[in-house]
């Protein structure tokens, strides 16, 4: 991206498809290796049916991680997103199951509630000038208590009303995983095609020469909090979807996963540098691990054990192939 | 919004109640549960309430819970907060069955009734300390192995099943599996996998459709409580197996009544949260109003576990 200013359009093309190819080969060689082991070592690994079972799985995974990398490219953090899940999912489900919404303005609500939690991370953090840290810290309690309270702390079935999401429609492949698809297209354009994607990495990079600039970052924070808040919304109610129930401790933990995935992707926990691509393909990671443990019968410790250990390598390699990507630059 | 107007009534009904305590000589029964956040926790804290509200004459209570099931420090402290409250009576779910037999020890030294409810204390731990605390609760692995022997019903030997496990670190978690695996053994079905769902309907999705695929002539997922039950139900349906794979579940939870009635789901068990603790407090509350010593209170009472299909 940064060529682009330098060089003519025709070799520039050329350099960033080459450098795009680089940014991701990588972490494609890597989730085939994984493919490659869980296939040798379980019979049934290597299937329609698992990739299927996975493409599914993982929509609210990856809009999630979507705004967890422009809140990462502007050196924020947003812990609250795995309550913000829950509480949007229970609100549309309780819109669902006692007000007797459709399935349409149940997921307008979930964004909505998505977006108004996201929006006071980002405007308190901005106004009294907090570190987003402790912000979605409290975020994550209150919108973790609000899901008990609206949900009286009982799992909602909601059944085939909210199912629709997550039913196959083409391919066996779910309304979900489109949709998370069209978002990281979308949100990759955003970040390497727009004004706005410039300015959250300028923000991240150097926050005061944007200022100097005469870019004022106060409403690209917020809106950037506000967007992470928005997938996460929509995040909640397609797990709620694929589940068929709200279940008030849905999500817990959840927001160390999706940074785990994002920072596998390359995205710097430092800001100025991230890609949504690199985020999916993070997901991916991160998905086809879990899936594949479960499926040879790793015991739980194990798990956790191996997972820890991705985490870790995968950020080392990453940090050496920057190293160079620099050094040549 | 009415949850809250309940919550805040609650508060206000708490409030209350304090400042009674200090005119008169009911006994002080606290309740120290386990998390607010699970359901089985909070209808059994509601059902001591109610009951609290219909015997208001004979005593008060105080309830009180942690953030998650796993904080035991947190648990460690309130007890420590009931013991200076100078509580008559602790009706307690331990978080641990070892780490909080030495506070139980604290509060019996300290004149204060203990009683033990949903998880039992560690009988190797509190001996140690010479301690004896009664066990007001279910026989999980009966319960287990009474939703086991329904869904062998409608198996034969050789048939593969998979086993939802809660977190494994639980002694409840190992009592379902064990009467799960009882239940299986005696119709001679293979258990192909025990993994653990951490209780939760997502971790419970994945082990479940992960078992799915690695097992596709699976017929049955035994699940070790009814959230993760859910979790396994959903992963049948996107596997396209539904009705081909026989899900069960334990605590019989609202949200699965639906499936039981439309038959995704087969069985359940119904310990009675709501009561289990009552059993606590009424046992806790005759026991000071004779003022039994600790050491001659009865080792164990058993409560009902029922089989639930509909």
């Amino acid at each position: 991206m940064e060529d682009v200013s330098t060089s003519t359009p025709s070799t520039s093309f050329a350099g960033s498809l080459r450098g795009t190819l680089g940014n991701y080969a990588a972490l494609l060689a890597a989730l085939v290796m994984m493919v490659a082991l869980f296939s040798y070592l379980s019979q049934y690994f290597f299937s329609a049916n698992t990739f299927l079972t996975i493409a599914n799985d993982i929509p609210a995974i990856v809009a999630t991680s979507v705004g967890m990398t422009f809140v990462l490219i502007i050196a924020g953090i947003d812990l609250s997103v795995g309550s913000v899940m829950a509480l949007s999912a229970a609100v549309a489900g309780i819109a669902m199951l006692q007000w007797h919404w459709s399935l349409a303005m149940a997921v307008l609500l979930a964004m909505g509630v998505g977006t108004v939690t996201g929006f006071l991370n980002g405007a308190i953090s901005v106004a009294w000038r907090l570190p987003s840290f402790i912000v979605t810290l409290g975020m994550l309690e209150v919108a973790r208590g609000a899901a008990y309270i609206a949900t009286d702390s009982r799992t909602q079935y909601i059944g085939d009303a909210i199912s629709w999401l997550s039913n196959p429609v083409l391919f066996g492949l779910s309304p979900s995983f489109l949709i998370a698809i069209l978002i990281v297209v979308a949100a990759q354009l955003v970040l390497t095609r727009s004004v706005f994607g410039r300015q959250m990495i300028g923000i991240g990079t150097n926050e005061e020469a944007m200022r100097l600039a005469g870019v004022d970052p106060r409403p690209v924070k917020i809106l950037v909090f506000a967007i992470a808040g928005l997938l996460a919304g929509l995040a909640g109610i397609i797990q709620a979807s694929r589940l068929e129930a709200a279940d008030p401790n849905a999500g817990i933990g959840t927001e160390l996963v999706v940074i785990a995935s994002v920072v596998i992707g390359g995205t710097s926990l430092m800001g100025g540098r991230g890609s949504v691509i690199n985020t999916f393909f993070g997901v991916l990671i991160i998905s086809v691990l879990e899936a594949g443990l479960a499926q040879i019968g790793a015991s739980e410790p194990t798990k956790r054990i191996i997972t820890g250990c991705v985490i870790i390598v995968a950020v080392i390699l990453d940090m050496y192939r920057e190293r160079r990507r620099s050094r040549r630059a | 919004m009415k949850p809250l107007v309940k919550s805040l009534a609650l508060l206000a009904a708490l409030a209350a109640g304090a400042q009674v305590f200090a005119s008169d000589t009911k006994p002080k029964v606290a309740l120290v549960m386990k998390s607010l956040a699970n359901e089985f926790f909070q209808t059994m804290e509601e059902g001591a309430k109610a009951h609290q509200k219909q015997h208001a004459a004979e005593y008060d209570l105080i309830a009180n819970g942690i953030k998650d099931e796993t904080d035991t420090a947190a648990q460690i402290k309130i007890i420590q907060q009931m013991i200076a409250e100078k509580v008559d009576a602790i009706v307690l779910a331990p978080a641990d069955s070892k780490a909080l037999v030495p506070v139980v020890k604290q509060a019996v030294d300290k004149g204060v009734l203990v009683v033990n409810i949903d998880n039992k204390l560690d009988d190797g731990a509190l001996k140690e300390k010479g301690l004896t605390v009664p066990f007001v609760g279910p026989d999980n692995r009966k319960g287990a192995k009474l939703v086991g022997d329904y869904l062998a019903k409608q198996l034969k030997a050789g048939d593969k099943v998979g086993i939802l496990e809660g977190v494994s670190t639980t002694f409840n978690a190992q009592q379902r599996t064990a009467g799960f695996q009882d239940a299986m053994k005696t119709v001679g079905a293979v258990v192909v996998g025990v993994q653990s769902g951490q209780w939760e309907m997502e971790k419970g999705n994945t082990v479940a459709s992960a078992m799915l695929r690695e097992h596709p002539d699976l017929k049955a997922l035994l699940c070790g409580n009814d959230n993760m039950a859910l979790g396994a139900v959903a992963a049948v349906k996107t596997a396209g197996k539904t009705g081909q794979v026989k899900v069960v579940g334990y605590d019989n939870i609202d949200a699965v009544k639906p499936l039981l009635a439309e038959g995704k789901l087969l069985a359940t068990a119904d310990q009675y949260a709501a009561k289990q603790a009552v059993f606590g407090i009424e046992i806790a509350v005759k026991a000071v109003k004779a003022k039994t010593p600790q050491n001659k209170m009865p080792g164990a009472i058993e409560t009902t576990v029922d089989l639930v299909t509909k």
